[in-house]
Order: C-alpha cells, then structure tokens, then sequence
C-alpha cells in the first residue's frame, strides 16, 4: 500500500516528476553507462575466446613452406631490388620507391611463370584535391579440383599502411603464389593482388569485383567466385621478427567474423610459436589496466571509423579480412610469416560456408580476451538513453503552465549545481499538475530541423575543399561556432520585428527536440558502431543539463559566459584541435584522411560528427547564449 | 574301437555344440556413417574402416550395407585424391579398389535408414540397397555421427531417435529379419541410443555415456582432420590384431573386456539383457558370429516342433482357420440377433453368399462381327485388285 500512495503522489507532482527527477535520472544513466564500460575488462564480464566454426581446423596441417622456398624467395627479392635500383633509388631512398611499371610487369612475369592468370586494373581517385591513383596487379589460381565459385584474397601492398616500403611482404606472397599454385587441395581460388598502397588499391579492387566502381576505376577483367576471407601481408624491414601483430579495424567500425581473428592467434601462437598483438599493444601484462587500454585502442579505432589497413576495405562487402603484422626484434623470419599464411589459408580453404559462426560485433581485450554486442552494448545505450529519458521529460513539461506564484517562494536551489558547473536548472517557475498548456511547436520544429540541415554546409566543406584550406577553415568554424549560437539566441530572444520572441516554453521544446533526435540517432548508432555513439555520447552529456539560466543580474551573466566557454571547448573543431594537438598530428593530415575516407572508403563518421553531434551542441549553446539576452 | 567310437561321439557332441551356438545362416552388416562435410572426414573414415574388417572376415559385398553422405576422397580439401585412410600412418587406403557404396550422398536419410531396415520399400529398388536378412541372419549395425542424449544427427538436417531406432529393430524382430543382432555405436552420449531397444536377441554397445563426449583418436597432420575416433580405433585394434581369421574364437566378452577406459577417454557401455541368457551367454558369441561370415545350412526336421518350424507353422495355420471359422459362426449369430430385435421376424437367413463365377470374355454377337470384318477386307481386296487392274490398263 506504502508503495502505491507512493506512485500516486508521483503522479500527482508534476514538479517531481518532469523537472527534479529526469537530471538525476539523465546523470545516473551516464554514469552507470561508462562505470559499466569499465567493467568489461574484469574476468566476470569478459570471456575467453574460442573457435565457433567447426570446419576451420586451425593449425591441423603441417605447413611446408620452408627451406628451398627460402631460395625462391630471395631470388625474387632480388629481382625486385634489381628494378629499385635502376629506378635511380638509393639504399636510404627505398622509402619513396614507387610502384612503377616496370615492379608491375616483373610481378606479372613472376606470377605468370608460376603458372597464374593475370590482369591488372588502372585506378584514379581525387579528393580534397589531391589525386591517388595506381595500378593494381592481381594473378588468380584456380582451384584445380574445386569449383570456381567461392576465393580467397592475399593481399601485398607495395606500401603498408604506415606508408614504409614493403618489399619482403610482395616479395613472400609472390613465393607463396608460386607454392600454392603446385598444391591440389584448393576447393577456393586464390588471388594475389598487389597494389601500390594499402589506401585506395584495395578500395578500387574490391569496388570492381563487385561492379561497385565509380567511373574514374577501371573494371576487372579477371574475376573469380564470392570471396570468402582475405589476408595481407606487410613485412616492411629486413630483419627478424618476434610477434604477429594482428589488425583487424575495417571502415565505419565493421569488424571481420571474431572466428578469423581467433583462427590468426590459434595457428601463430599454438601452431606456429610467435605471440600475437593487437592494438599496438607490445607488452600485454594482461591486468585490469592494459586489457581496458586495448578495449580503449580498439574503441577509439572503430569510432574514428577510418580503414587500419589494406584489410579494411573488404569489410564493407561482408568479406572477414585481417592484416598480418611482423612486430620487434626476435628470432622468427620471413619463411615463419609465410607457413602462418600458408596454415590461415588452409584454415580458410576448409570453410563450407562464409564465416557467420561467431560474432561480428565484439571488443577485443587481449588476443584471447572479448566481450560481445549482448554484454557491452548497455553501455552506450544507457548514454544514448539519457537524452531520449530527458527530452520526454521535457516535453511532458511543457504541458503544463508555469506556475509563477510559486516562482519566488519555492524556487529551487538547483540541485544539478552540484553535478557539473554548467549545469544550471530553469525550472525556475514552478509547475503545477492543473493547468494544461498549449505547445508552441512551429517555431521549434524550424529551428532543429534547420540547424540540422545546417550541418550539411561544413559536412560539404570538409569533404571537398582542397586540403590546404583545412585547417583555416578548421578555424573559421571555430570561430563561427563562438559567434553564431549568440547571434542566434539574440535573434530569438528580441525576434528583431520578423517574429514574436521566443517564451520559456519554447526554449524547452527546442531543447526537447534536439535532445530527442540526439538520442534516437545515438541508440540507432550504438547497435552500428558502438564507439562511435559512445564517444558522441559522452561528449554531449553536458547538453542534457543545459538550460536557459534563470538567475539575474551579473551571475546570470557569469555562470552563462562561463558556461558557454566551457561548451565551446566541447564543440566538434575544438575537439578536432584538441586532439590533433595532444597525438602531434596536424589538423590537416586528419581531415585530408577525413575527406579520403568519404570519398573513397564511404566513411560515414563525419554524418555523425556534422548533422548529429554539431546540431546538437550548437541548440545546446543557443540555449546557454539566450540566458544572456 | 572303443576309442574310435568314443571319439566319433566326441565329435557328434562337439557338431551339436557348433549347431546350437551358431545356428545362425547368414550374415549382414550395415554400416553407417551419419555426417558429410570435409571436417568429418573421421566419421566415415570409421565406418570405411569396419567394413574393410567385415570384409576381411568374410561378408561379402552383397552382405553389406554401406551408406556414405560424403564422398572424402574426391573432396577438393583432400591432399591424397582418391584415398581415405583412417590413420595417419597411411599404410591402408581404405577407398582402394573394390568398395561398394550402397546408399551415398543425399540417400543417407533417417527415412531411407528405417525403411532399410523393416524392408519397406519399393518393389523396384535393387537388390544392393535392401537388407536381405530372415531369421536366421546375424546383423551388424554400425552408426557413426554426431549425436546427443538419445539422437544420431544424420547429414546436419535430421535425427534418428532412439525410439525410432527401437521400433525399427522391432518391427525386423517380427517380420523375422534377424536371428541375433549387434548394435554398436560410436557418437556422443552413445549409450543413450539403446536404452530404449525392446525386441529380443540385441547385444548392444555404445562409445559414452549421457553427458560424455566421445572424441576423436587422432588427426592427420597433411590430410588436416582428424582420421578415426577413439573407441572406434580401440575397437578396430582388437579385431585387427586378436581376430586374424574367419575362425577365430575370440568372443564379444574379450572384445568388450579390451574396452580401456584411459585410452577411450569416455566409458563405453554394454547391454545384455536383451539377449536369451543375458550377459552370460552373450559373451560366449564369438566375435566372428558377426563380424565373419558362416556358410551354415540349416536342414528342416520335419519332426521339429520348435518355433519356426513347418509342423509348428502348420499347426499355427490350423489354428488361425479353426480361429476364424468360429468367428464367422459367431458374427452371422450377432447379426441374426440384431435383425431379430429390429424387424422381430423368426426367420433365419444366414449372409447370402455369392459366388462370382468367371464371366465369358465372348458373347453371340462375335460371329456377326466376324462377317462384318470379312466383307470389309473383301471389299478392300477387290477394289485393290479392281486398282491395279485398271491402272496397267491405262499405262
């Protein structure tokens, strides 16, 4: 009985129910939802990885690829080496070495030599003014009792993703080319492609395979059956290697089937001997703090959605790809690197069906720690929650008529004051359960949705001025970010004769409305990329608490100047300038591969930053600039 | 004499022992494996493996019933084309040349399974897909695959219960299918799959218990899968090496008494009580009783009043006449009594009975066509004859 009078006096107070109880409601959302992200690196939450599918047997096969292969390996090295040279490269210049004709055609002689079909395919993308374009060179090996209808990709980038010449990478899967093709267990084609970069060769292959090219990429004239898997290689030092280093990122957050990922550690660490990383993490002690590090890493890649590699292009088309790192000093050399590959494929060549037996959407901790979508995806959708939680809190507030005889009595000490300084409560004028109010919704309505549509003018900006405006225009929009949201809330406050100035209601449906599209648009994104709606989440928490202030005089003016530098120091290019700063990559570099990832990867992180977060914020600093007018 | 006469009797007394352990004729063996796909290259590399022991002992190819889902030696996967070999020594190719596949691919069905067994089929399937057994055969059945607590999966798309299995071997029971029967196993939680068998005369034997997996012995390191299961390998051991000949004595107790636990690595189980004598007894069946191949007639004593005899058929015939003459007296007594009550007339009238006598295919009226026919081909004569004569004329 206790507990029902309980609910009907919530019921009956308004007051509690839309105004005190949503910002503490909001708070605790945000703060389970990152306290539960800290979690999932304990034993309890994260589990042990294991192969799912039955068929890849991995690290079942002895892998033969070793002592006279060595020769052959050399031997083309040299023939490669030979061609640098003559290219007027020195010793010290091999980094600049070019992927020119003449490496094209000796790797179609080798590969036709070795008894392989071979095409080539011209390519050419422009963006942010600068033009990539290359040849890709690619020999197929048909399975010789198999059907032609499923293949598998090695992949050998002339440049590795870090840009370093990647001489022992073409030059190993040239060897294995010519060693697969004398095997007969192949129930899979095997294509070799070698492109010039690890950027847009693939992007421009893998395009037209699937008849997907824009006009400026040539199509293919060699194809084969559905690809199953790809792997690629990078081996961009002459020495001797000790661990694998795995990548596995691919555009927007996808990720390759966890099954690749655990078959790559199963058969380097259990078959082969060689420890495997991720993340860029070389000493993994496995505690609380390296495995959150990595989870970080690992977060902080799939937000930012760019391509990791040559592998992360195939990730659009469904098809599980992983790039294989030699990392440090050690013992195990290039023919090691080699039997890997050569044991992955036969894992690979065991598949019956596409890879669809273990998860898709996980976070990697250590090479055999995970979480899955099902344990970490409250997370992220708790953050989204607390907007959707205070935009319809919002607006059931906005139904009742501000009681303003209760204003002076009972206006209340913001309790949100002590959460976060800029977080100032409006409700100043008290509501009462009686009085039904009228919703002014035109005005609102126009308002977010046209901020919305504003986002398009940088989102079109950054994608296609030339790389050397960038960062001006990074700047620029700093810049307008300050001025415009005062501007905005000037106008709405006087409505400067076009129209009546806005009333407390109508700043409360405004922010009710931007909050809801924020949290719909953060919960859709969670189940897509996770770390990116995570990381937009959190950057936009404060907006939850955001209102016009309420209080007078000189700490009105205080705590929204306040407020407002404080917001502006979250807005999307500060942020951007902030970070560049503090990695030491320059703001240019950044949006270049911004603009690149657009243009050619179909990267959809700028949607998000442009038309979901920057909206957002900016509403968000009309509602603070508008206390100052 | 006295010596020679008592050694005749000793060799009459030993001719009788023989009769009465080995009275079976004939001897069948089905062997299945139950899973395709490349990674269970094992499954059939199992049952390709007892029928080449089955086929040593002596059951002819047209004895054994071989169902194979998958065909491993010409998968692509394959590293030595055209073999399947069940150890990694690769010393036998079990494909070789002679192998008689009865039912493969897509045939291997929980449908085609039973109906092979109650021999429920088609009029026009050959001779090499049924199982030709009577009662005095002596089955072997083998199932090899994946399965759980009381179900074999077959091919990834169905499962055979252990009831199914049961009735099955029921229902051979009553149409006399087999003389005696062993069922052997090897499959997770392969015990459970004869808990529930009823009919008499099974000796049954499984690879693991409930909840226990069985697991496979070995893999192949350039085939790339594993080759043979455990208690498989075990079991193929003991025939390989202690049962060399069709005349071995070896009986199921050594062959069951050599199951190792520590090397199986799940515990194999027994099941006697099925058996006439129960576990006493079925141990005395030699191994060859199954795996081998007797060559045994039986003569008919006509003065025989055992079960399957003639006399005893006859008698039982006799019987079912006397049976249902008596039934007939007594429905036409039930139905008089009905029509009493309805109609209460007195009089009596047995079911009229009537003889449908042959009908005559001819009847009067042929004579009359015949006519008919006659003038036709008259008619056509002379107006050919009246043709070629007035054609000649003209030419």
């Amino acid at each position: 009985m206790a507990l029902k009078s309980a609910i009907r006096n919530l019921r009956n107070n308004p007051q509690l129910l839309f105004v005190r109880l949503p910002p503490l409601l909001s708070l605790i959302c945000i703060l389970v939802g990152v306290a539960w992200l800290l979690l999932l690196p304990l034993n309890e939450y994260s589990r042990h990885t294991y192969i799912s599918e039955n068929a890849l047997l991995p690290g079942q096969v002895h892998a033969y690829f070793t002592g006279s292969e060595q020769n052959i390996f050399r031997g083309y090295k040299q023939e490669l080496k030979v061609l640098l040279n003559e290219g007027g490269q020195s010793e010290n210049g091999q980094d600049e070495a070019e992927f020119t004709p003449a490496i094209s055609a000796k790797i179609q002689s080798i590969l036709q030599v070795a008894g392989l079909k071979v095409a080539t395919q011209k390519y050419e993308y422009t963006s942010a003014g600068i033009t990539h374009q290359g040849e890709n060179t690619y020999g197929i090996i048909h399975a010789p009792r198999g059907d032609a209808t499923e293949a598998i990709v090695l992949v050998a980038a002339w440049k590795t993703a870090d840009d370093e010449l990647n001489l022992n990478g073409v030059t190993l899967a040239l060897t294995l080319a010519r060693y697969f093709k004398r095997w007969s267990l192949w129930s899979k084609d095997i294509i070799f492609l070698f492109t010039p970069d690890s950027k847009s060769g693939t992007q421009a292959w893998i395009d037209a395979y699937h008849d997907l090219h824009p006009a400026s990429v040539h199509p293919l004239p060699l194809k084969s059956g559905a690809l199953q898997g790809a792997l690629v290689i990078e081996y961009p030092f002459e020495h001797r290697f000790r661990n694998l280093h795995i990548v596995y990122d691919g555009v927007n957050g996808q990720l390759p089937n966890l099954d690749l990922f655990n078959t790559a550690v199963a058969i380097a660490g259990g078959q082969m001997g060689i420890g495997a990383n991720l993340q860029e993490m070389w000493e993994h002690d496995d505690s609380y703090e390296a495995r959150l590090q990595t989870m970080l890493r690992g977060m902080t890649k799939q937000g930012l959605g760019y391509a990791t590699g040559a592998h992360s292009s195939f990730m659009p088309y469904h098809i599980d790809a992983i790039t294989l790192q030699p990392k440090g000093e050690g013992w195990e050399d290039e023919m090691a690197l080699g039997r890997t590959i050569e044991s992955l494929c036969r894992s690979l060549n065991n598949l019956l069906e596409h890879l669809h037996q273990s998860f898709f959407f996980y976070l990697l901790m250590q090479s055999n720690r995970f979480v899955s979508i099902g344990t970490y995806l409250p997370s992220a959708m708790l953050i989204a929650g607390n907007f959707t939680i205070m935009a319809i809190a919002l607006w059931m507030r906005t139904g009742f008529h501000p009681d303003n005889r209760a204003e002076k009595s009972t206006n209340p000490k913001p309790t949100e004051k002590t959460v976060t300084p800029i977080s100032k409560d409006a409700s100043a004028p008290e509501i009462s359960g009686h009085t039904i109010a009228e919703r002014l919704l035109a005005l609102p309505l126009t308002l977010v949705t046209g901020l919305h549509l504003l986002g398009l003018v940088p989102l079109w900006m950054f994608n296609t001025l030339p790389h050397q405006l960038f960062t001006t225009v990074t700047y620029v929009v700093v810049a307008v970010d300050i001025v415009f949201p005062l501007l905005l809330a000037a106008l709405l406050r006087n409505g400067l004769g076009l129209f009546t100035p806005l009333v407390p209601q109508q700043y409360l449906l405004i922010k009710s409305f931007a909050l809801l599209l924020l949290g719909l648009s953060l919960s859709t994104l969670a189940t897509l990329n996770f770390s990116l709606s995570f990381m937009i989440g959190l950057l936009c928490a404060p907006l939850s608490f955001i209102n016009r202030l309420q209080c007078t005089g000189v700490k009105r003016y205080a705590f929204s100047g306040l407020g407002l530098v404080l917001l502006n120091l979250l807005s999307p290019p500060t942020v951007l300038i902030g970070v560049c700063w503090y990695t030491g990559v320059s703001v240019e570099t950044v949006l270049t591969q911004a603009a690149f990832g657009w243009d050619v990867w179909g990267m959809w992180t700028q949607v998000v930053v442009w038309c979901v977060w920057w909206p957002a914020w900016l509403i968000g600093c009309v509602l603070l600039g508008s206390s100052m007018f | 004499m006295t010596l020679f006469s008592s050694f005749l009797q000793l060799l009459s007394l030993l001719l009788l022992i023989c009769a009465v352990t080995a009275e079976h004729t004939s001897n069948w063996a089905v062997l299945v494996s139950t899973s395709r796909f490349w990674f269970n290259y094992r499954h059939l590399a199992n049952v390709l493996s007892l029928y080449r022991t089955v086929k040593r002992l002596g059951i002819p190819d047209s004895q054994i019933i071989l169902m194979l889902p998958d065909d491993m030696a010409c998968n692509p996967r394959n590293a030595f084309p055209g073999t399947v070999y069940s150890n990694a020594d690769r010393a036998v190719d079990l494909y070789g040349d002679n192998i008689e596949v009865d039912y493969r691919g897509y045939e291997v069905t929980v449908e085609n399974f039973i109906r092979l067994l109650t021999d429920r089929l088609d009029e026009d399937v050959p001779r090499s897909k049924r199982l030709g057994s009577d009662a005095g055969s002596n089955v072997l059945v083998y199932m090899t695959g994946h399965g759980g607590d009381q179900f074999l999966k077959f091919q990834d798309a169905e499962e055979i219960g252990a009831w199914d299995l049961a009735d099955a071997f029921g229902q051979m029971w009553e149409k006399k299918r087999y003389h005696e029967l062993l069922f052997m196993i090897d499959t997770c939680q392969a015990n459970t799959m004869y808990t529930h068998f009823y009919s008499p005369n099974i000796v049954a034997t499984g690879s693991s218990e409930l909840d226990q997996s069985s697991y496979s012995h070995h893999a192949d390191n350039d085939v790339g899968v594993a080759v043979i299961d455990r208690w498989t390998y075990y079991v193929l051991e003991f025939l390989e090496t202690q049962v060399t000949s069709a005349n071995s004595k070896l009986n199921l107790g050594d062959l069951f008494d050599s199951y190792d636990e520590s090397k199986i690595h799940s515990q194999p189980g027994v099941r006697w009580d099925l058996f006439p004598g129960g576990e006493q007894e079925g141990r005395l069946r030699t191994v060859v009783d199954f795996f081998g191949n007797v060559q045994n007639v039986e003569v008919e004593n006509a003065n025989a009043t055992e079960p399957g005899s003639l006399k005893e058929d006859l008698a039982e015939i006799a019987r079912l006449v006397e049976k249902w003459q008596r039934r007939d007296v007594e429905y036409s007594a039930i139905l008089n009594n009905s029509t009493e009550q309805q109609t209460g007339s007195p009089s009596v009238h047995l079911p009229r009975k009537q003889t449908v006598g042959p009908t005559r295919m001819t009847d009067d009226s042929s004579w009359g066509k015949r006519l008919v026919g006659i003038s036709v081909v008259g008619a056509c004569t002379a107006i050919w004859v009246a043709g070629s004569y007035l054609g000649r004329s003209v030419a």
